[in-house]
């Protein structure tokens, strides 16, 4: 058994080797390559052009020319030598993420688009991503993992399985800290990027601390975003980033609120709705928060603070819910569904005068309200 | 084996999940070689000379790491796909069938079309899932196979005139050296190491209802797809008992 073993150790170390050898230095992607079929890399291309024809006739993705033009712009601002090689897919999904496949498919969450509150922001975000795409992050981490796995079950087999779990772990713990330096490597590059753009570099640290924010505030802390599984040390990123920026003048540098508040107008209510559908109301308060102390706050913004609390429904709600409603009544450009919720609130506190008053103004406003009879039974009942 | 109602869709979450266990049914039944399902009285009479649609065969051909990772290999792709149109084109002319090739241009219509082809892998991966693995068998669908696309996919039946469509699904797998290595070493220390693999299935839709009215499984741990002959033969073996 022992000379067995020690055949099997000594063919397990040639192995390694050989297979250290293959990882290569891997240098950034050049502006139009194309890696050939034989390679790794060339197969990771593939399977995600598969993706991407899924992609592409995905119900999810958000098609509106104007929003794609405009993230795209920022895209393009930030590095034109790799604007043509990176497509980018704008996804109806709440939540904070964003990912870059090796092939130039770039997938970004509505939830991202909502939560930057300037062009800076989303830039901080866009030009992270690009970053993983220009450094070839899919490749080195696939080799890595192919690496390290390897080396593992080798282990493993020369340790007649003694060690096997252990092998496991180190394995696990070794692909998970390449993944943080990879982030490293992706902030540092967007930031460059960003200032090299004009845009105000301190803004990716806010959209860190913004996160931050939000996470403690949720209901289930213990549940963490899906972003933050895979984007470990916020925390650190943020004061990394924060330091980063610091380093230079950002005197004439620009964060681009209003193109893009206007730009994200017509959907920011829809996407609204999704965070609010996640129901952590601690999580969504702070992020409606944020949007106010960020100038952002207007009617729909305020209709949506009422919702928050009518749905939450605990001590105080009802009365904030009301509190709500009635200052996005009067900002001028609530939506209609305002006057439905307040009058539900204020006819389950008992005020009937005051929600019969509520219905008729969602009547009125709502010609074609799909839930008319339904609200027109209520008043009835009111009677 | 009556009409049937649609078959269930898979959310499109579950649908991720469960191609994961799909990967694994199809390794678990490594021993054994095809088994398929036939659910139509209509075919009991062979029709003589049918129209059959091919859609693009979804063909993946991936080199297998140490550690059992596989690693997509775009070339091999290629040619394992190219072998495999060769293989079904002479293999549905000797059953007198006449071929008819999807349009992967993405014409008119492509939307619509594209969206069967996703249906299409939903379901054939949700029959793999509960009918070749018991523990995972659906009670309403223990004891007959009724599943379909939906009426939907009658739009595929005029623009190509096929009145049937087959749909191939098939991955196969090469050790890498180092895979190979611990075949060796495994062998030195009498532990099993699983080689590449050849899995994948097809089936066959009516195109006057969108019934899935055949499907096969195939798994195999020999046969290269990179070589026209063994292409041919693990296609003829996925086709084995096609009712046309």
């Amino acid at each position: 058994m022992t000379s067995t073993r020690a055949t099997s150790l000594l063919a397990a170390a040639a192995l390694f080797v050989a297979s250290c050898a293959q990882t290569g230095n891997i240098q950034k992607i050049e502006p139009g390559e194309r890696p050939t079929l034989e390679s790794d890399e060339g197969g990771l291309w593939m399977q995600m052009d598969r993706v991407e024809e899924d992609l592409q006739t995905s119900g999810k993705v958000v098609t509106d020319p104007d929003l794609n033009a405009y993230v795209r712009d920022i895209l393009c601002r930030l590095n034109a030598g790799y604007c043509a090689d990176v497509r980018i897919y704008i996804v109806r999904t709440a939540d904070f993420n964003a990912s870059m496949a090796p092939n130039g498919v770039m997938i970004v969450w509505t939830g991202i688009v909502l939560r930057a509150q300037n062009e800076a922001q989303l830039a901080s975000v866009l030009g992270h991503e690009l970053a993983h795409y220009i450094d070839r992050h899919s490749l080195k981490r696939w080799r890595e993992i192919r690496n390290t796995t390897d080396t593992a079950v080798f282990f493993t087999f020369a340790t007649g399985g003694v060690f096997g779990i252990l092998a496991g772990l180190a394995a696990y713990d070794s692909i998970m800290s390449f993944s943080r330096d990879m982030e490293r490597e992706a902030d540092t590059r967007g930031l460059t990027m960003m200032r090299e753009t004009g845009y105000d570099p301190r803004e990716a640290a806010k959209t860190w601390q913004q996160l931050i924010e939000e996470r403690e505030a949720s209901d289930e802390p213990e549940k963490k975003s899906a972003f933050f599984s895979t984007h470990p040390a916020a925390k650190e990123r943020s004061e990394t980033l924060a330091k980063l920026a610091a380093e230079t003048d950002n005197t004439g540098t620009t964060v681009g609120r209003d193109r893009h508040a206007a730009t994200i107008a017509s959907f920011r209510g829809d996407w609204l709705l999704d965070e609010l559908r996640q129901r952590d109301y601690g999580r969504f308060e702070v992020l409606l928060d944020q949007l106010t102390e960020a100038g952002m706050e207007d009617g729909e913004l305020l209709f949506y603070r009422g919702e928050m609390h009518r749905l939450r429904g605990e001590d105080e709600d009802a009365e904030k819910a009301v509190t709500a409603y009635t200052a996005a009544a009067e900002s001028g450009d609530a939506p209609a569904e305002t006057y439905r919720s307040l009058g539900l609130v204020q006819w389950s506190a008992g005020r009937t005068a005051e929600a019969r008053a509520a219905f008729e103004t969602y009547l009125a406003a709502q010609q074609d309200a799909e839930d008319r009879a339904m609200i027109e039974h209520y008043l009835q009942q009111m009677q | 084996m009556k009409r049937m109602r649609r078959a269930e869709r898979p959310e499109n979450r579950a649908w991720s999940r469960a191609l994961a266990v799909v990967a694994i049914v199809l390794l678990v039944g490594a021993c054994a070689q095809t088994q398929s399902f036939l659910t139509s009285e209509d075919l009991a009479q062979k029709p003589a000379n049918p129209r059959v649609l091919i859609m693009p065969a979804d063909v993946e051909l991936s080199e297998l790491t140490a550690a059992g990772l596989q690693e997509p290999n775009a070339a091999w792709t290629s040619t394992g796909r190219s072998n495999v149109d060769a293989a079904l084109d002479s293999l549905l002319a000797a059953r007198n069938a006449t071929v008819v090739r999807y349009d992967e241009s993405g014409g008119a219509g492509s939307e619509a079309e594209t969206q069967l082809l996703k249906l299409h892998s939903a379901v054939g991966g949700t029959i793999l899932l509960h009918k070749y693995f018991p523990a995972l068998a659906l009670p309403t669908k223990k004891d007959k196979f009724d599943w379909s696309l939906g009426q939907e996919a009658t739009a595929l039946r005029e623009p190509y005139g096929a009145d049937y469509a087959l749909f191939i699904y098939l991955r196969d797998s090469f050790a890498s050296d180092s895979r190979k290595a611990l075949i060796v070493v495994g062998a030195l220390l009498g532990v099993g190491v699983q080689g590449g693999t050849q899995v994948g299935f097809a089936s066959l839709v009516d195109l006057r209802t969108g019934e899935v009215i055949w499907f096969n499984r195939l798994v195999s741990s020999a046969g290269d797809l990179r070589e026209p002959e063994l292409a041919r033969g693990a296609t003829e073996n996925l086709l084995d008992e096609l009712p046309l």
